[in-house]
């Protein structure tokens, strides 16, 4: 039921949404770090013969076919998040909502609670992905960077303690937190979110630093830069894409996460998203549950994590075009 | 430890988010404030959104009122995650809420680790003898009372009039013919559903199959010299379980592993599709009868559309209530639902708790949990609930009802999954005696807790 | 910024490296550290709900590794979990390389259409997934029966997640479906970095798209694939969300638990803290065992 991916075992899909490894964010997969434009999406191959346009139309079709195969599950969600229970309880499924309305979208929104748990979630999510690049970064320059004694212990440390499974680990948690005098705070969740994002960060990022050869940053020193100009304008611009891939899994683990959430949270005030989707999902033992509304919380929760993925494009593509070194 | 922490918090702030605002602890109070009740701030947990708004802004103008300058702040806790919340918070004397409501089920296990105050001496004053018996007896360990009944609930039959008439059998008057009737419905199945119902019921809906092992004199466990022992090998238990196994044989087509989740969807008309010879089939209706809480009727009905929106509208010529009738007659000792509520006993405001428990048990607050359809701890509210069909059937059904054991470990024994599995292998067809003998001997050492 | 910047210009000096990774140790520390050392300790007590409301642990020491590794149930549960593990790591790595593979082969309208669904899907709240999963495969009024049905088959009334296999079927299912689109979405990444240039040399000197393939395309996604397979074998080895969400939706849980729910039915089910723990312990060690193979191989290539 959680989603911390190293702590949380139960992290479901959260846990298993974790971004790329190495290089760009996969929205824009088709330009490489050092931020020349790859394949373009063409198989080289196929541009050097006679084109197979059957082929290609095959694929195409294919690509097509998968595409709907994953994009359904998304579609019935918003599709039933239109509907009024009584219809979601049919026997015969409505596959277009014709006779849907906002009605649910109405009701959760001035229900109770969303925008407190809205503002919540985005100051615990924002919170961690900030302090999970800053502690994860360091680490990362640390161990690719460095040779120093603990080395392979830390790497390795980093690697185990995500394996630890979390399904036991609830009382620990609170005590931890509850000794910090941190419960229901912000501060108090995101103390264990980061613990359990950072070390896969760490990892994701040593590979990314470990990525910019250090004789472009010597040099450019050579060419008379200092050497925190020859940081910044050199290698930060090409962790841009590390850093938002850590950023873009942090992001997703701290917003869906809700055990850790559940037992740290448990006062009205300091609700985040997932749990208040689960006051719909269990409203009530004499009430039965409003599967409409169900959906359109969650439609509600998946929104902003699309137009988180949005953002991050455009500052990523920014970040890319200034600082693109032809390597 | 000082040098991790600072980091942490050091770098939160540097980070400047002004996110800490929203995380207050309602129930945090400086130490020493409890000596002087009258000016704090108690929480009060409710389970799930059974008590409905009114009661809940009663209980907060009722407690200010009585202890000016104090106030009560009620939280909400899903169902689905209480036992965690209570595990991790009432032991914290920090952070536990003042008064906490719990599922009855629930109640044993947590008064039997001492989570609760003794209030013993204010039994007789928030209701005495009157209070319901079962659930007094759930919060109680020793002779002391801990917590007390909150409201009840009881289950009772829904059934389809309409298909009942067509199959020839009318409302039975003892369990002998209730489960002779729901097989007959089930073999005529006048409409010729498929997976037709007589009456349906989930392989893992084991708080309403027990009712046939209460009707029969069973129970679950008992407590044999201070040990708790399980009892689905009790003669009586059998008794009940071959009738159940009859009814999931020749009357339910229900899954093997259905629990008790929305049954009424398989008693509505949804919709009707269209068959290859041009007629149609109202796809939904898949029973002729279900078992379920009275709330249930809201639910249940034609499909109508009020205001442009469709809701279930009850329809006395196609449904009908009764209640499980007893081995001779009566009504048969159904599972009682419901939840008790109790203080803290790491609560710093034991005075204004107190205070708040007068207000839940007065006449005033009875009387309102009856209006709204919840039954009320005190018998002498009972009126209160009204006179319909569906009050009557729960104050007839609720007259007889019965709990879980009140055995320490009888939350473990729903957390472990036993009773759903056990019913599931009785509903397809398994060896009664056998597997009553092994799930009493994977039962009974979860009964007395852990530790 | 200034920080980072002075950490570098001093990154000879030995004591920078254990500066840089101080934040993240003592964050590590503190919210693992406690954690973990509670379940090691309370692994070696009998610990319920009385010993949580205050009364004090009696220490069993090694007692409940002992009564764990002789409940053959155990073994059931951990041979389950290491064949589901296995098949759903294969699967889905197996599909999102050949999902990446096209990716890289169709062009950019059909392309950009897939990884927008993938990322659609990966943005799905887990609960709703479960939940629209969940009514997809439903015995009554799912869409997959409905259409099954339709296309001439006799699927009214049945129920997917009754039989263990078939349950499996349904689990495999969800989670091949959530964990497909970072897979895929790496490992076209991974791809795009393997230069044009290489593979039309070798194209020119006649390797077919086979050998190019085994031969240039798959060394160079090798880091990237060899992080994905280790990831996904320490999630589908915890897996626990999915499979207890479909268990309350039906299946016998004895029957379908893996050892996430299995810790959770001895924790929290069943307020056995001190069994809870030891199994956390023993999967501790039993996933480090698993994918020590990769750990190592991936610490070699990191020295």
């Amino acid at each position: 039921m959680s989603d911390l991916a190293p702590a949380r075992p139960g992290s479901a899909g959260a846990t298993r949404s974790a971004p790329p490894v190495r290089t760009a964010l996969p929205v824009r997969p088709a330009t490489r770090p050092d931020g020349t434009a790859a394949g373009r999406g063409t198989a080289p191959a196929a541009r050097r013969r006679p084109v197979r346009r059957a082929g290609r139309a095959l694929l195409s079709l294919a690509a097509i076919v998968v595409s709907l195969l994953w994009l359904f599950p998304v579609y019935w969600m918003v599709s039933s998040s239109l509907l009024p229970n009584v219809l979601l309880q049919s026997t015969r499924p409505t596959f277009v909502p014709v006779d849907g309305s906002l009605d649910n979208y109405r009701a959760v929104l001035t229900g109770s609670g969303f925008p407190g748990a809205l503002r919540m979630s985005l100051a615990v999510t924002l919170l961690t992905v900030l302090v999970v690049l800053m502690f994860a970064f360091l680490a990362a320059l640390a161990i690719s960077r460095f040779r120093f004694r603990g080395r392979k212990s830390f790497v390795l440390a980093v690697l185990l303690v995500q394996m630890l499974p979390a399904e036991g680990l609830f009382i620990a948690q609170y005590k931890l937190i509850g000794s910090l005098n941190l419960l229901n705070s912000v501060l108090g969740v995101t103390i264990i979110y980061v613990g359990a994002v950072v070390p896969f960060t760490v990892w994701m990022l040593r590979g990314f630093v470990a990525g910019v050869p250090i004789e472009l940053e010597e040099a450019a020193m050579v060419d008379g830069l200092s050497r925190t100009q020859a940081f910044l304008r050199i290698t930060f611009p090409l962790l841009a894409p590390g850093l938002v891939a850590s950023g873009v899994y942090a992001f997703l683990q701290a917003w869906n996460e809700f055990t850790v959430a559940l037992v740290i949270l448990q006062s009205d005030g300091a609700k985040t998203l997932p749990i208040w989707l689960r006051s719909f999902l269990q409203a009530s033992a004499s009430r039965e549950t409003d599967w409409g509304q169900v959906m359109a919380s969650s439609t509600l929760i998946a929104v902003p994590v699309i137009i988180f993925f949005l953002v991050v494009q455009g500052r990523m593509t920014s970040g890319l075009m200034s600082g693109a070194v032809k390597g | 430890m000082t040098i991790l922490r600072s980091a942490a918090v050091g770098a939160a702030l540097a980070l400047t988010l002004g996110a800490c605002s929203s995380g207050t602890t309602s129930s945090e109070t400086p130490a020493g404030e409890s000596s002087a009740p009258e000016s704090a701030s108690i929480t009060l947990w409710l389970a799930g959104g059974d008590t409905p708004d009114a009661l809940r802004e009663y209980l907060t103008t009722e407690f200010e009122n009585e202890n000016p300058g104090s106030t009560l702040v009620i939280e909400q806790q899903d169902w689905g995650d209480l036992v965690t919340k209570l595990t991790t918070a009432l032991p914290d004397a920090n952070n536990t809420p003042d008064v906490v409501e719990l599922g009855n089920t629930q109640s044993p296990t947590f008064t039997n680790v001492g989570a609760f105050l003794d209030i013993s001496d204010m039994y007789d004053e928030l209701g005495g003898d009157k209070l319901l018996p079962s659930f007094v007896e759930a919060g109680a360990v020793d002779g002391a009372n801990y917590t007390l009944p909150y409201y009840f609930g009881s289950r009772y039959m829904f059934y389809r009039a309409d298909v009942w008439a067509e199959a020839g059998v009318s409302v039975p008057t003892t369990l002998a013919e209730f489960n002779e009737a729901v097989v007959t419905i089930a073999e005529a199945n006048p409409r010729d559903i498929a997976n037709f119902s007589g009456f349906f019921l989930g392989g893992q809906d084991w708080r309403n199959a027990i009712s046939w092992i209460f009707a029969n004199g069973g129970d679950l466990a008992t407590k044999v010299d201070g040990q708790w022992v399980s009892t689905l090998s009790d003669p009586s238990s059998i008794e009940g379980l071959t009738q159940l196994q009859e009814i999931w044989a020749k009357a339910s087509n229900a899954p093997a592993d259905a629990k008790d989740q929305s049954p009424w969807l398989y008693i509505n008309d949804t919709d009707s599709a269209t068959n290859e010879d041009s007629s149609t089939t109202d796809t939904s209706l898949a029973a002729a009868t279900i078992m379920a809480p009275g709330w249930a009727h809201w639910s249940i009905g034609d499909l109508e559309v009020v205001d442009d929106k469709p809701v279930r509208t009850w329809n006395d010529e196609t449904f009908g209530t009764f209640v499980l009738p007893g081995v001779d007659g009566g009504a048969a000792p159904v599972f009682a639902g419901g939840s008790n509520i109790g203080i803290s006993a790491t609560s710093q405001h034991p005075e204004l708790a107190t205070s708040l428990m007068r207000i839940v048990f007065s006449p005033e607050y009875q009387q309102m949990l009856g209006e709204n359809g919840l039954g009320p701890a005190n018998s002498d509210y009972m009126s209160s609930l009204g006179d319909d069909q569906f009050a009557t059937a729960l104050i007839e059904s609720a007259s007889n009802s019965q709990l879980t054991p009140a055995a320490p470990g009888w939350a473990a024994v729903e957390g472990s999954g036993l009773l759903e599995e056990f019913f599931s292998k009785v509903s397809q067809g398994g060896d009664i005696t056998a597997l009553a003998a092994e799930y009493d001997e994977k039962i009974t050492p979860l009964l007395n807790g852990v530790g | 910024m200034t920080m980072r910047t002075q950490t570098v210009r001093h990154r000879r000096r030995p004591r920078t490296p254990y500066l840089l990774i101080t934040p993240a140790v003592a964050i590590l520390a503190l919210s693992m550290g406690y954690p973990l050392v509670w379940q090691l300790v309370t692994s070696t007590q009998r610990f319920g709900l009385a010993q949580q409301f205050g009364k004090a642990p009696e220490s069993v020491g090694l007692g409940n590794y002992v009564t764990l590794f002789t409940d053959s149930y155990l073994w059931t549960v951990v041979a389950r979990s290491i064949a589901f593990c296995l098949v759903n790591a294969g699967v889905t790595v197996l599909i999102g390389v050949l999902l990446a593979l096209l990716m890289k082969a169709i062009g950019t309208v059909p392309r950009l259409i897939l990884q927008v669904s993938m990322l659609l899907a990966w943005s799905m709240p887990v609960v709703a997934a479960m939940t629209v999963w969940r009514w997809l495969f439903d015995w009554n009024r799912g869409v997959v029966n409905w259409v099954l049905t339709w296309g001439g088959l006799d699927f009214i009334g049945h129920n997917w997640l009754q039989a263990p296999l078939s349950f499996f079927f349904v689990a495999t299912t969800v989670i091949v479906w959530m964990s497909v689109p970072f897979v895929a979405l790496s490992v076209y990444a991974g791809l795009t970095q393997v230069p044009d240039d290489v593979l039309e040399a070798a194209q020119i000197d006649g390797a077919n798209g086979w050998q190019r393939f085994w031969g240039i395309v798959v060394p160079m996604v090798r880091p990237v694939l060899m992080i994905v397979l280790l990831l996904q074998i320490i999630w589908d080895l915890r897996v626990f969300a999915q499979i207890k969400l479909l268990q309350d939706a039906g299946s016998t849980p004895s029957e379908t638990n893996l050892l996430g729910t299995y810790i959770f039915q001895l924790g929290t089910g069943s307020q056995d803290f001190g069994m809870a723990s030891a199994v956390s312990v023993f999967v501790l060690v039993l996933t480090i065992a698993l994918s020590w193979f990769y750990v190592r191989t991936l610490l070699k290539e990191d020295a």
